[in-house]
């Protein structure tokens, strides 16, 4: 068995993303692999990720805080091809915004404008 | 000469803001109840977040990752969760208690209602970090904090039983219960997990890199060490002064009674401005921790020097944590209570953020030639077996003592 994209796998997961301006856009939270042997054909991104990454026991619980997974809007699909460069974190070629990433943190949003100072 | 003076400022902002509430209410309690015999835990305790902050700011500096970037790194996001659930309860009471110990603090300044200066300090905080940037936050409390060299005159005025200041040094144990819940608070009051969560993200926020290591090591070591100065003297006065009349120093205020002793109006003064600059700067200090935690294990764009338009969720979270300690302040639960409960949490939750760093630190492939050396390994995995035995006897001696009430 090919075990390279297994090893690459571990140490990519939970690894922080960054867009091609510097700007943190969330972590790996999971990796899509496919095929035989298996590549690494994209990295899964979102909050909606977080109640497969708990113990069985626990996942109903956080799928209920946190909501059905919704592709597209809490879980996203980075396809492998758009990763530049994986250093001290992974660097994406396109910016946060281009890939759907990085929506809490986006200045035009309702409770961003009203914070103080801004 | 340029980069001495800045290492020089540095360490001097590590010396002032190493106090906070923790120190000041369990080193007085310490001093009167058992007078030097504690001194050994506080340098323990301080040669140990010496220890800790150096592998953290190495790390930091050496990869660009912040402690709970490690974290997820490590443990995943299962493991990690528990840590950062942990933490930030953690983190929220002793924002709560920082808060409270500022109010009590203008309160025995201004005379006027607690709850009204729970509010105007928590508003202060919010002026303070909106104004000035991230090394002005630091310096500011580090500076002013300085002010705390005063129990350090007040020790040396009192002219203490030197030989038996000395003597405190020596570790001992007792089975009294009451000497071991206070030998456990006095180190971790001295090694709370949110200092150094608080200087691994702020040595990405000046954007250290391999170049800033000397200047990690002397602020860890030289810093720390003058820091543990301030806080054995802490135990000094009291000792000195508390200790023959019996007295149990119940209340904040009590703390600064001896620097008033020792130089009347003036060292009152002094003393309050010390502790209210530590308590301020800690209470700010906690909640960015709390903040850098959340963001940096969820991915969020975090930092003060990105601004709040960049980092929104970072600056809004860090506003929801000092509105809810805020909140548990204002519910009355007394400020000193909250202490003591944010101390004693503190090291049962340091375990889960201590075993990362110390993994990452030692780990060739992360650190390169900047891995752990044979010092750094010994120490770290001493303290890190140390810590786990503080961790198992921290809530059952907080209960058998009844939190310190005897």
């Amino acid at each position: 068995m090919n075990r390279e994209p297994r090893s690459v796998a571990h140490r990519l997961l939970d690894e922080q993303i960054l867009d091609s301006e510097g700007r943190r856009c969330g972590r790996v939270d999971d990796i899509e692999l496919r095929g035989n042997p298996p590549r690494i054909t994209a990295l899964l991104v979102g909050e909606g990720l977080y109640p497969r990454r708990l113990p069985v026991r626990l996942r109903g619980l956080a799928r209920r805080l946190s909501g059905p997974e919704r592709w597209g809007a809490n879980a996203l699909r980075i396809p492998w091809e758009e990763v530049d460069e994986i250093g001290a974190s992974v660097i994406l070629r396109g910016k946060a915004e281009e890939l759907g990433l990085g929506g809490g943190d986006n200045p035009e949003r309702w409770l961003v404008r009203r914070l103080p100072w801004n | 000469m340029k980069s001495i003076l800045k290492i020089a400022l540095g360490i001097i902002a590590a010396l002032g803001g190493f106090l906070d509430i923790g120190d000041i209410v369990f080193n007085t309690q310490a001093g009167a109840l058992f007078r030097y015999d504690l001194l050994w835990a506080v340098a323990l305790g301080t040669l140990g977040i010496a220890v800790y902050a150096e592998m953290c700011g190495r790390v930091a500096a050496v990869t660009g990752r912040p402690v709970f970037d490690v974290i997820r790194m490590r443990l995943g996001f299962g493991l990690g969760l528990t840590a950062l659930v942990a933490s930030t309860v953690v983190n929220l009471l002793t924002v709560a208690a920082e808060l409270g110990g500022l109010a009590i603090i203008l309160q025995l300044l201004f005379d006027a209602e607690f709850s009204l200066f729970v509010v105007l300090a928590a508003i202060g905080l919010v002026i303070v970090v909106a104004l000035l940037p991230f090394g002005g936050i630091e310096r500011l409390f580090g500076y002013c904090g300085l002010l705390m060299i005063v129990f350090v005159a007040t020790a040396i005025n009192q002219g203490p039983d030197w030989g038996a200041v000395a003597h405190g040094f020596v570790p001992s144990l007792s089975s009294s219960t009451l000497y071991l819940y206070f030998v456990v608070g006095v180190f971790a009051a001295a090694l709370m997990p949110y200092e150094v969560h608080f200087y691994s993200s702020g040595a990405v926020e000046e954007h250290w890199d391999e170049s800033s290591l000397t200047e990690n090591r002397l602020n860890a070591i030289i810093g720390y060490a003058l820091g543990g100065v301030l806080a054995c003297s802490l135990i000094v006065v009291s000792g000195y002064l508390f200790h023959p009349l019996g007295v149990e120093p119940g209340d904040l205020g009590t703390a600064a009674l001896p620097a008033q002793n020792a130089y009347g109006e003036t060292g009152l003064l002094l003393a309050l401005g010390g502790i209210m600059f530590c308590v301020g700067g800690a209470a700010v200090d906690s909640s960015f921790s709390a903040s850098y935690n959340l963001a940096q294990f969820l991915g969020w764009e975090w930092g003060r020097y990105r601004g709040p338009k960049k980092a929104p969720r970072f600056t809004a979270s860090w506003l929801v944590f000092l509105f809810l300690a805020m909140l548990v302040v204002l519910s009355g639960i007394n400020p000193v209570e909250i202490t003591e409960y944010s101390v004693v949490f503190a090291v049962v939750a340091l375990p889960m953020t201590y075993l990362p760093v110390l993994l990452i630190a030692g780990d060739r492939s992360f650190m390169g030639t900047h891995a752990n050396g044979p010092i750094s390994r010994t120490l770290g995995w001493a303290y890190f077996a140390l810590i786990i035995v503080l961790a198992l006897a921290a809530v059952p001696l907080l209960l058998a003592t009844n939190g310190g009430g005897g």
